[in-house]
C-alpha cells in the first residue's frame, strides 16, 4: 500500500456503487468513510475530519446539495459530485452552492482516481502557496504578474490576466460561467456569458499549443470551465 | 251612459255630462287613446241625442248647448289623451322593469355558466322571453363558429362574419320570417369582437327586433364579458394543465434515467475494478471484465440516445441558447471522444475570425459527438475523419465527412428517420436515434442538416443561422 493519500468520505445512497468507489480509493491509499445519505454524511464529516466529500446529488433524506450548503458554513474540503450527465442544471447548482467538481454517471475507476488527485493534489497545494505556474510550454509568475512562453513574455490584457489567474487560483476545480463572470468582470455581467467564452479562446490563441484542442482551459460545455495542469 | 237616461229629469243635466266625461276617461284608462277618442265623439253624440232637448233628436234647441259640447268635447279629447299618456308610460315603466330584471336574471345565470355551450343556452333562455330566436357565434382560430350543436346557414354566417369584422350591428329586416335570424350584434371587450349574437324573430316583425336593440346590445355586451372570463379561464386551465403534463413527463424521464443509470454505473465501476485487479489468472479476467465495462458503458449510449430523444420530444426544445464561438463545442467533443477518435487522424478545418452563433452548446456538442461517432463507426479503419467549418452568407456550416462506404443509395434522405439506419443489416452495432436527435436538435436551432455520398465517403453537414451577436465592449490597452 501506497503512502496514506488522504481520507475520503463517500456520500451515496447505492451499495455497489459506494463499493467500487471505496475499493479503487481504498487501494489508491486513501482512507474511506462511508455514508448512505445527507444527515449521516453531516455526521461524519464533523467527526472524521476528511479531506474530501465525494457526494452522490440524489440521496434517500435530502438532496446531495443541501449537503454542500450545511458543509460550505463550516468547511471548505473539496467536494466531487456524482451526477447523471443528463442534468446539467444540477450540477451548474451544485458548483455554484461550494462543489469542486462533477463526475458524470456511469464513470471508470480512471477517471474517479484521476479527479480524487487533483482535488487532493490541490488541497495540499493551498497548504504550501507557490506564486509560480507552469503548464505547457507556460509560466506564470502571479506575484510579478508575469505570463512568460517558451521564455517570451506573452501580453495579455488586464481581464485576460484575470480570468487565467482566476482559473489557475482553482487548478483543477470547475468554475461556472456565473463563478467567473462574476469573479472576472464583476456582478453586472451575469448574462453576459458571450464574453466569457470570447476572452477563453484569446488565452486558448495565447496560451494554448492548439487553440482547438486545448490542453488546460478546458471547456465543460453548459457547466463552465475548468483549469487542468 | 245610457244608464242615466232614466234620471234624465230628476239629475241635473249637468251632472249627466260629469258622467259621460268618466266614462270617456274610464275607456281612456282601460282600452287607450283610440277608444276614448271614439268615446268622445260618441259621448257627444248621445248627450245631444238623449239629454238635450229635443230628447231622441240631433237638433238643438238651446244654442247654448253647442258651447256645451265644444267644452264637452275639447275636455274629453284632452282627458283621453293624458290618460293614455300616462297609461303608456306606465306600460312603458313596467315593460322596462321586466326588461331590467330579465337582463339582471340573465347576468346571474351567465355567471355560473361553465363553458359556452352553456352561455348558448342561457342567452337562448333569456331571448326566449322576448319571442326571439338566437344562435351565439363564438371566434375561434378557424373563423366564426355557432357554439353547440345549432348552425347558421350560408348566407347568415355571412353577415355574422361581416358584423364581426366590422364590429358593428348587422340588421337585415328583409330576411324576416321564416325562422331567418335577422340581427347580428357583435360580441366585443374593448374593441376585441370575441363572437357574434345572432337574433331572430318568431313572427315576421322587425320592428320588434329594433324596439328591443338597447336591451339586446346590453345583452350581448354581458354575453361578450362572459365569453371572454370564460376563454381566459380556459387559456389557464390548459396551460396549467400543460405544465402538469410536462412536469410528470420530465419526472418520469428523470426517474427512469436515474434508475437506468444507477446499475450501469455499478456495473461500469465493478467490472473496471476487476480489471485492474492483479491476480494470478490475470489476462483472461482483465480482458473479461473489461468487456463487460465497455458493453455496459455501450448500453449507457443508447440509453442515453433515447432519453435524449424522448427529451427533447417532451420538452418541445427548450433550448438554452447563448452566443459564442462554434470552435469551442468542437474542441469539447473531440475530447468527449477522445478514445474513440484514437485509431482515425481527425483534419479539423475551422477559418479564422468567424463570427460568434447564437446556439445550446450542450446540444450542438450533442450532434458534433454523434457525427463524430457515425463517421467513426463507418469508416474505414485507420483513415481520417474530417471536420470543416465554413462561413456562408446568413449561416455557418459544419460538415464532418469520413472515408468508407458511403450511405446505400437513396438513403440520404431517411436516414434522419427515428429508428433508420444507413446500413440496416451491418453488423456495426446502433439503433438508428442518433441522426434523428441531430435534426431534432438543428431543426429546433432553425438550422437544416444533410447527409449526402461524396468520393470515396460519407459527409454530414449542418448549419446554424447566423445573427447578430451582441457587442463586446473592448477594453482599454492593458
Amino acid at each position: 500500500m501506497t503512502a496514506m493519500l488522504g481520507k475520503v468520505l463517500i456520500v451515496e445512497d447505492e451499495p455497489r456503487i459506494r463499493r467500487f468507489v471505496r475499493d479503487a480509493l481504498g487501494r489508491e491509499g486513501c482512507e474511506t468513510f462511508e455514508a448512505g445519505n445527507v444527515g449521516d454524511g453531516l455526521e461524519l464529516a464533523g467527526a472524521q475530519h476528511p479531506d474530501m466529500i465525494v457526494l452522490d446529488l440524489g440521496l434517500p433524506d435530502q438532496s446531495g446539495l443541501e449537503l454542500i450548503r450545511n458543509l460550505r458554513t463550516w468547511s471548505s474540503i473539496p467536494i466531487l459530485i456524482l451526477s447523471a450527465r443528463i442534468a446539467e442544471q444540477d450540477k451548474v447548482t451544485a458548483l455554484d452552492a461550494g462543489a469542486d467538481d462533477y463526475l458524470t454517471k456511469p464513470f471508470g475507476v480512471a477517471e474517479l482516481l484521476a479527479r480524487v488527485r487533483a482535488l487532493l493534489r490541490r488541497r495540499q497545494q493551498e497548504s504550501r502557496p507557490s506564486p509560480i505556474r507552469r503548464f505547457g510550454d507556460v509560466e506564470v509568475d502571479l506575484s510579478r504578474r508575469v505570463v512568460q512562453r517558451d521564455g517570451a513574455d506573452i501580453r495579455l490584457t488586464p481581464l485576460e490576466y484575470s480570468l487565467l489567474a482566476t482559473l489557475l487560483a482553482n487548478d483543477g476545480k470547475v468554475l461556472t460561467h456565473r463563478q467567473l463572470l462574476r469573479e472576472v468582470w464583476g456582478d453586472g455581467y451575469a448574462g453576459q456569458s458571450h464574453y466569457l467564452k470570447v476572452y477563453i479562446g484569446r488565452l486558448r490563441q495565447k496560451l494554448e499549443p492548439n487553440p482547438t484542442q486545448p490542453q488546460f482551459l478546458l471547456t465543460e460545455t453548459g457547466v463552465g470551465y475548468r483549469f487542468q495542469s | 251612459m245610457l244608464i242615466a237616461l232614466p234620471f234624465r229629469d230628476s239629475v241635473d243635466i249637468a251632472n249627466i255630462d260629469m258622467l259621460f266625461l268618466l266614462a270617456v276617461f274610464v275607456s281612456a284608462v282601460w282600452l287607450g287613446r283610440g277608444p276614448a277618442v271614439m268615446a268622445v265623439f260618441l259621448s257627444v253624440a248621445l248627450f245631444d241625442f238623449f239629454f238635450v232637448p229635443p230628447y231622441l233628436s240631433f237638433a238643438v234647441a238651446d244654442a247654448q248647448y253647442l258651447i256645451t259640447f265644444a267644452v264637452m268635447l275639447t275636455v274629453g279629447l284632452l282627458t283621453s289623451h293624458l290618460v293614455s299618456l300616462l297609461a303608456e308610460r306606465t306600460e312603458q315603466a313596467q315593460e322596462s322593469e321586466i326588461q331590467t330584471r330579465l337582463l339582471h336574471a340573465l347576468g346571474r345565470d351567465l355567471g355560473v355558466a361553465m363553458n359556452v355551450e352553456q352561455v348558448g343556452t342561457i342567452a337562448a333562455a333569456f331571448l326566449d322571453e322576448f319571442e326571439l330566436n338566437c344562435i351565439l357565434l363564438t371566434h375561434s382560430k378557424s373563423g366564426l363558429l355557432p357554439v353547440g350543436d345549432t348552425s347558421l346557414p350560408v348566407l347568415e354566417t355571412g353577415f355574422a362574419q361581416s358584423a364581426c369584422d366590422r364590429n358593428a350591428v348587422i340588421e337585415v329586416d328583409t330576411l324576416a320570417g321564416a325562422g331567418r335570424m335577422i340581427a347580428f350584434l357583435p360580441m366585443a371587450v374593448s374593441d376585441r369582437v370575441l363572437g357574434v349574437l345572432a337574433i331572430g324573430p318568431r313572427q315576421p316583425n322587425a320592428g320588434r327586433i329594433r324596439e328591443l336593440r338597447p336591451l339586446l346590445e346590453a345583452a350581448a355586451a354581458q354575453i361578450a364579458l362572459i365569453v371572454e372570463h370564460l376563454a381566459q379561464a380556459d387559456a389557464i386551465r390548459k396551460s396549467e394543465l400543460q405544465a402538469n403534463e410536462e412536469r410528470l413527463r420530465t419526472s418520469i424521464l428523470a426517474a427512469l434515467s436515474h434508475d437506468m443509470r444507477t446499475p450501469l454505473t455499478s456495473l461500469v465501476g465493478l467490472a473496471d475494478t476487476l480489471a485492474q485487479q492483479k491476480s494470478p489468472s490475470g489476462q483472461i479476467v482483465t480482458e473479461t471484465a473489461t468487456e463487460i465495462r465497455d458493453q455496459a458503458l455501450a448500453m449507457h449510449h443508447i440509453l442515453s440516445n433515447l432519453l435524449e430523444m424522448a427529451r427533447l420530444q417532451a420538452n418541445d426544445m427548450r433550448l438554452n441558447k447563448e452566443w459564442q464561438p462554434i470552435d469551442e463545442v468542437i474542441g469539447s467533443s473531440i475530447r468527449l471522444l477522445a478514445s474513440a477518435l484514437s485509431g482515425h487522424a481527425l483534419e479539423i478545418r475551422i477559418p479564422p475570425g468567424l463570427p460568434l452563433v447564437n446556439f445550446d452548446a450542450v446540444l450542438i456538442e450533442r450532434v458534433i459527438c454523434n457525427l463524430l461517432e457515425n463517421a467513426i463507426k463507418y469508416s474505414t479503419p485507420g483513415t481520417p475523419i474530417r471536420l470543416d467549418v465554413e462561413l456562408q452568407p446568413h449561416r455557418l456550416e459544419v460538415a464532418v465527412a469520413n472515408r468508407g462506404s458511403g450511405f446505400p443509395a437513396g438513403s440520404c434522405d431517411s436516414v434522419f428517420d427515428l429508428f433508420v439506419r444507413g446500413e440496416p443489416e451491418s453488423a456495426t452495432g446502433g439503433t438508428g436515434i442518433g441522426l434523428a436527435i441531430c435534426q431534432a436538435i438543428i431543426a429546433g436551432h432553425n438550422g437544416q442538416i444533410v447527409a449526402e455520398n461524396i468520393p470515396d465517403g460519407a459527409c454530414v453537414r449542418f448549419s446554424l443561422p447566423l445573427g447578430t451577436p451582441p457587442t463586446l465592449a473592448e477594453e482599454s490597452a492593458s
